[in-house]
């Protein structure tokens, strides 16, 4: 019996790191496709720099108006770039009727959400990363002892806002009005994500209250847990016409 | 029905399956029998020989519909697809045996792309059931999948990879490690071209890699929409070797083409879609 569970358990690692490799190599294939095409990172570079300078002149020199306005700035900037992101993630894929193929290789949908999933998630965190401090910098907002936690909250945001985006584009993306569709259909859902990284981010960079920020964080990883389940489990509905 | 059982491959709807049929013949087993029939083993051809005999068998209508459902490549059983108000496919039924070749024709918009993407497993089936190699179409997709290999009519290729580069993803993706890529490209021409971006091809070129990777991947079902289209005459030439070498090698190919003196050279069967409605007429 013993072998007979070995064995068993053997098989189950074996399609465990069969399908991380299928996740791995359809993330690394979305990454490759970005870096050669560039389309997507010139696009969200050039909106998120134009809505932070645009937002900055908007608010004028009042330094704490600006100061207090840089976290949600910050998370409406990335938040846009995020859609862009998504839908061009499938679009590409569409063209040449390449989505279809990959739909058909022996890996489980759920191993195509995941792999498509992660490039997404680490495009905008790339992003957030490099969006970050341009943004302290440009708002006067200072980054106290805290700081250490930005990147964190920057991880759990845009998980969670990848999670989301990369599910809905999915679901938009054969349709005609796809780019009115997705953010109508996935910002009221996303909502619980965006307000927990725009407080997490307000208590660290305004406020520096860590405690506070830690309360938010755990509601941000809650909501990850809690969407990265049910799009992962029901990707394959969407993909099915 | 006798010529459907010569050759391993019989559609209609439930109408056409009646007409003149005999009561024994219009249940499922004896359906199955005569299909096993058309098989190309000599002991399938033996059980439709035996049918007498296998009416009163003793294995039980699972295990005979079992076996029946292994020893068939595609078998579906009253496949309807609805798109909003528009029924594209109605009541399809059609069961074919492994290592047979069959060649769908009909007219545009009659919905040969929508079957093969309903056996691909990318459209589900409004109504019915559908079974690769015994696994089901709506229920087994993971299994379905290990089995088929669809050279689409758009390509199917990443544009901003290499012809490599797409092969190697199908290789890893398909769980072929050593994958002979090479040997794929060289197959279809392509070897001079191998390492530019797709999106340099043309219409024909994207189609010999969609070949490259069928035959890469080699799986036992190959789903062909429209294979002749966008290929110059050495292409052309090149996938009737290919459907000439799936001949030798057993491999089941249902094939959407509007070339039908050319395809229909190599095919069992010639399946006509209709109004919805599958029929054979052919060869």
């Amino acid at each position: 019996m013993s072998g007979l569970g070995a064995g068993l358990a053997a098989d189950v690692a074996a399609d465990v790191a069969a399908d991380v490799a299928a996740v791995v190599t359809i993330a690394r294939k979305d990454l490759l496709q970005e870096v050669r095409s560039r389309a997507v990172t010139v696009a969200t570079l050039f909106f998120s720099a134009v809505t932070l300078v645009m937002m900055a002149f908007a608010m004028g020199q009042d330094a704490e108006l600006l100061r207090r306005s840089a976290p949600g700035v910050l998370w409406v900037a990335l938040a846009f770039a995020g859609v862009i992101t998504a839908a061009q993630s499938y679009q590409s894929d569409l063209e040449e009727g390449a989505f279809d193929q990959l739909l058909l290789y022996p890996v489980p949908r759920a191993s195509v959400f995941l792999g498509k999933l992660l490039a997404n998630w680490l495009f905008l965190l790339a992003l957030g990363l490099l969006m970050t401090p341009v943004t302290l910098v440009l708002y006067g907002a200072p980054a106290g002892p805290s700081a250490w936690l930005l990147p964190v909250t920057l991880m759990l945001g845009t998980l969670g806002f990848a999670v989301v985006a990369t599910f809905y584009a999915a679901l938009t993306a054969n349709l005609q009005a796809r780019e009115a569709l997705l953010p109508v259909l996935m910002f009221p859902v996303v909502v619980p994500v965006l307000l927990g990284a725009v407080r997490s981010s307000e208590a660290l960079i305004g406020l520096q209250n860590t405690v506070l920020a830690g309360g938010w964080l755990q509601l941000l990883a809650a909501f990850d847990l809690v969407y990265f389940v049910a799009c992962t489990a029901v990707f394959h509905l969407v993909v099915e016409e | 029905m006798r010529a459907v059982a010569s050759v391993g491959v019989r559609a209609g709807v439930r109408a056409d399956l009646r007409a003149g049929a005999s009561e024994a013949a219009r249940s499922p087993h004896a359906l199955d029998r005569e299909t096993c029939g058309g098989a190309t083993s000599a002991s399938a051809t033996t059980a439709s020989a035996t049918s007498a005999s296998a009416t009163t068998a003793p294995a039980t209508d699972r295990q005979r519909r079992g076996a029946t459902d292994a020893a068939l490549a595609v078998r579906l059983d009253g496949i309807a697809k609805r798109f909003g108000r528009e029924l594209v496919l109605r009541d399809l039924r059609l069961e074919m045996a492994a290592g047979k070749i069959a060649v769908l024709k009909g007219s545009n918009g009659a919905g040969k792309t929508t079957l093969l993407r309903v056996l691909a497993t990318r459209l589900r089936p409004t109504r019915g059931r559908g079974w690769v190699f015994g696994y089901e179409l709506q229920r087994q997709g993971d299994e379905v999948r290990r089995r088929i290999g669809l050279v689409s009519a758009l390509g199917g290729n990443y544009p901003v990879l290499t012809a490599r580069e797409n092969l190697r993803l199908a290789a890893t993706l398909s769980g072929l490690e050593n994958a002979d890529l090479d040997g794929a490209l060289a197959g279809v021409g392509l070897t001079d071209v191998a390492d530019t971006l797709v999106r340099t091809y043309s219409s024909g070129m994207k189609k010999r890699l969609g070949l490259a990777r069928l035959l890469l991947l080699d799986p036992p079902l190959w789903l062909m929409d429209e294979p002749y289209a966008a290929l110059d005459e050495n292409g052309k030439a090149l996938l009737d070797d290919v459907l000439a070498a799936a001949r030798g090698r057993d491999r089941t190919v249902v094939m959407a083409s509007h070339e039908l003196e050319r395809s229909a050279r190599f095919a069992d069967a010639v399946l006509e879609l209709a109004g919805g409605s599958l029929r054979r007429s052919g060869p």
